[in-house]
């Protein structure tokens, strides 16, 4: 279980990213977060695993506080909690098999993995995990030969060779189109439900968000501004709507994937 | 400049503006709030002004009144004293008009009078660099015969073996009593008498004009018949010169049979002052000829091997310099070093040292290396290295600032350590412009390899500076086409190899 309680970040620029918020995220959950560009989303998904540094609160994290967490400690809680990105962040120049293997790193020997060596286990994990997401026959190829929608599953695939808790997802479909987002979406939602594995996600449109979601909070200008069930979101006012999105948000035909809520 | 002092009124009325400018080339246009325009025109107007009374100084440098150099420097460059008068008087109305316009509140811009300021000086320009279109047309013709040397210089690549037939004769110098014996004659081995084997020295009079010696009779034989000969000259130190007479060294035709009769005047040369006794100089005539096949020259040997020395010092360098500066250049990326204060302070420090030593040219380093470890390709090798340290490493630093960030977020999300995270996603990021860097520095490193040797750090600079001094232009010649085919192959290929990795 993650609990986030009084998390503040403000950048070096004095920019308040975040605004003291406090939720809970209970084991099993799919939860989404709403919110425009620039309203936190992201800083609020890399301060869990402490990509970025947050200014102030507690990031708990089966107990334990994240944001106190040091080297070797803070190393196993990143290791327990897996990432997925909205530009896949794969080393380009390196195989798929390379990229996938890299999400053992947190478990092997530092010194045997700086030369490429895995345990041969760890090599079967990663065909499993490719068979998993369907790129078995990609193995070899370098990582920016894959089209986007191949890329983002390698990267959902590094995630899963962490046995990872929970799985961090920063708008892992912004980059793809509508029918890839439903089959990236479609993955974490049976990772979710088969492998019980807790998923933490922003998302834009807002029927992958009724469609995937059990919980959905929302974020604006660094303040926690929703907080709902998917049946909530799926009766969800233009009033409440706006209050995340803003004034002058139109709200876009939520039954159609073409008709997602541009904002950027 | 505000826009409010650009909108304001000009304090003085256009003709007062114009009278301004006439005494102080630009106040009237600083006066009608044009600061920039006024200030700009002022100092060039003075500065030109400026330059042209020193170029005059300078072409006039003996006289001491103004007026005595300008009328000096005129008859020296009247084309250049005229044109810049002229000009600069142009210049001076035409600023004077400016102001009358400005005072009026002309919106015009007006770029003209700073095109005018600039034809000033590129003129002004043109005089103090000295530059002489007809002189370089001019002396062409006599610069072509060393340059066509160097342009062709492949007679003097190969060479064949020289046989030489040559007989000598003893002469006692300045003295009569005791003369050598004629050699004792052998048959069929070549064969020289000189009548008398005495005689006085050719000498300088008082004026230094050339008083003729006595006069040797040389009789020969036993040498190859219809063959060109020549005559040599050893002194009583045993320094051997060819002598001259009437201005062409002295040289002769054997007869069908082989012999030959010439009259040799004794030649001139000083005697040192500690010579005592009796000088003994030797007579010698000899013939050579080439046998045998061609074969590489002296200079083509020393071009290969100095050639093969300069590529191998420009290969240590770069060696030397990549092991260097790959650790350093992670010391000098920003986005590596960020941490804290400390590493930030490490940062700029080694940034300033990279940018310092790069600014100092690999000849200058070279001179240094000289001074520390002696002549020779070590001193060069030093040389490249440093400069190579600072241009890589901020080439290599620079590269690692420009890596995507996504990957190094990603591999340390996994929980993967400070190491692992560098050798999973910074190293991969690296190879390719790191590869790229390396190659064109090695080719970089070879050509400036090929110069240094001009201050002494090894290398073919080395020798094609020194044929260059004794005026053998065929084998400075040899040099300079070593040098530009391996700098043509070298640079074919390394673009080869860059685009491979790219």
């Amino acid at each position: 279980m993650l609990e986030i309680r009084n998390l503040t970040k403000i950048y070096n620029d004095g920019t308040e990213a975040l605004k003291n918020i406090s939720f809970k995220v209970e084991d099993g959950e799919f939860l989404v977060i709403i919110g425009l560009s620039g309203s936190g989303k992201s800083t609020l998904l890399r301060c869990i695993n402490r990509l970025i540094e947050p200014t102030e609160g507690e990031i708990l994290w089966n107990g334990k506080d994240i944001a106190k967490a040091d080297g070797k400690s803070l190393r196993e809680a990143r290791r327990q909690i897996g990432m997925i990105f909205q530009h896949f962040n794969l080393v380009k120049r390196s195989s798929v098999m390379t990229n996938i293997l890299a999400g053992r790193l947190g478990y092997v020997k530092p010194s045997s993995s700086l030369l490429h060596h895995f345990p041969a286990s760890d090599r079967k994990k990663a065909f499993e995990a490719m068979e998993m997401v369907g790129i078995t026959d990609q193995a070899e190829k370098r990582a920016d030969e894959l089209s986007g929608g191949q890329q983002q599953r390698v990267g959902i695939a590094r995630a899963l060779m962490q046995d990872p808790l929970m799985i961090l997802a920063d708008e892992p479909v912004a980059s793809l189109d509508p029918v890839l987002a439903h089959s990236i979406l479609g993955y974490l939602d049976e990772i979710n439900k088969k492998r019980d594995i807790t998923i933490m996600c922003s998302l834009h449109y807002l029927d992958l968000v009724q469609q995937y979601s059990s919980r959905v909070i929302g974020l604006r200008d660094g303040n926690l501004v929703y907080e709902g069930s998917n049946a909530e979101i799926r009766r969800m006012t233009d009033g409440e709507f706006k209050e995340i999105y803003g004034e002058e948000a139109v709200r876009v035909n939520a039954g159609s994937l073409t008709g997602g809520i541009e904002n950027e | 400049m505000s826009n409010a002092l650009k909108t304001r009124k000009p304090l003085i009325p256009p003709p007062v503006a114009a009278v301004m400018s006439a005494i102080v080339p630009g106040l009237g246009q600083l006066l009608s709030f044009r600061v920039r325009r006024g200030l700009l025109l002022l100092f060039s107007f003075v500065s030109i002004v400026g330059l042209f009374i020193w170029r005059l100084t300078i072409l006039a440098h003996r006289e001491v009144t103004f007026g005595d150099q300008f009328v000096k420097s005129f008859s020296r460059q009247p084309a250049f004293v005229i044109f810049i008068c002229a000009l600069v008087v142009a210049l001076w109305v035409w600023i004077i008009v400016d102001a009358y316009k400005m005072a009026k509140g002309k919106k015009d811009k007006g770029a003209g009078i700073f095109a005018l300021v600039l034809v000033l000086f590129f003129s002004l320009g043109w005089q103090i660099s000295e530059i002489n279109v007809y002189k370089m047309v001019k002396e062409f013709p006599e610069a072509w015969p060393p340059l066509s040397r160097i342009l062709w210089p492949w007679e003097a690549a190969v060479t064949r073996d020289t046989s030489s037939v040559e007989a000598e004769a003893a002469i006692l110098a300045d003295d009569s009593v005791n003369p050598p014996a004629a050699p004792e004659y052998i048959e069929g081995k070549p064969y020289l008498k000189s009548t008398p084997t005495f005689g006085n020295m050719s000498t300088l009079d008082k004026k230094n004009l050339a008083v003729k010696g006595s006069v040797l009779h040389l009789e020969g034989s036993g040498f190859e018949p219809d063959t060109l000969t020549y005559i040599f000259w050893e002194d009583s130190i045993g320094n051997e010169f060819r002598p001259r007479q009437d201005g062409d060294y002295v040289s002769f035709v054997t007869d069908a049979d082989g012999s030959f009769v010439f009259d040799l005047v004794m030649p001139y040369r000083l005697t040192p002052p500690s010579a005592v006794g009796q000088q003994i100089h030797h007579v010698h005539v000899r013939q050579t000829s080439d046998v045998g096949p061609l074969k590489a020259s002296e200079p083509l040997k020393l071009t290969i091997v100095l050639m093969l020395e300069t590529i191998f010092m420009g290969m240590m360098a770069t060696f030397f310099g990549i092991i260097l500066a790959i650790p350093l250049s992670f010391l000098a990326a920003r986005n590596m070093m960020s941490g804290s204060w400390i590493t930030m302070a490490i940062y700029w420090i080694i940034r300033t040292i990279f940018n310092i030593t790069r600014s100092i040219e690999p000849m200058i380093w070279a001179l240094i290396a000289v001074v520390w470890v002696g002549l020779g390709p070590f001193a060069g090798i030093i040389a490249l290295t440093i400069h190579t340290i600072a241009a890589l490493g901020k080439l290599y630093s620079e590269s690692i600032e420009s890596i995507d960030p996504g990957p190094i977020e990603a591999i340390q999300a996994t929980g993967a350590n400070k190491l692992q995270t560098i050798m999973f996603a910074v190293v991969p990021q690296m190879i390719p412009p790191f590869v790229s860097f390396t190659i064109y520095r090695w080719d970089i490193n070879v050509r400036m390899s090929t110069v240094i040797g001009m201050v002494g750090g090894g290398g073919i600079g080395f020798l094609l500076v020194q044929y260059i001094r004794l005026l053998d232009y065929k084998s400075a010649g040899i040099a300079v086409w070593f040098i530009a085919v391996t700098v043509a192959i070298l640079d074919y290929v390394s673009s080869k190899i860059r685009e491979k990795f790219i």
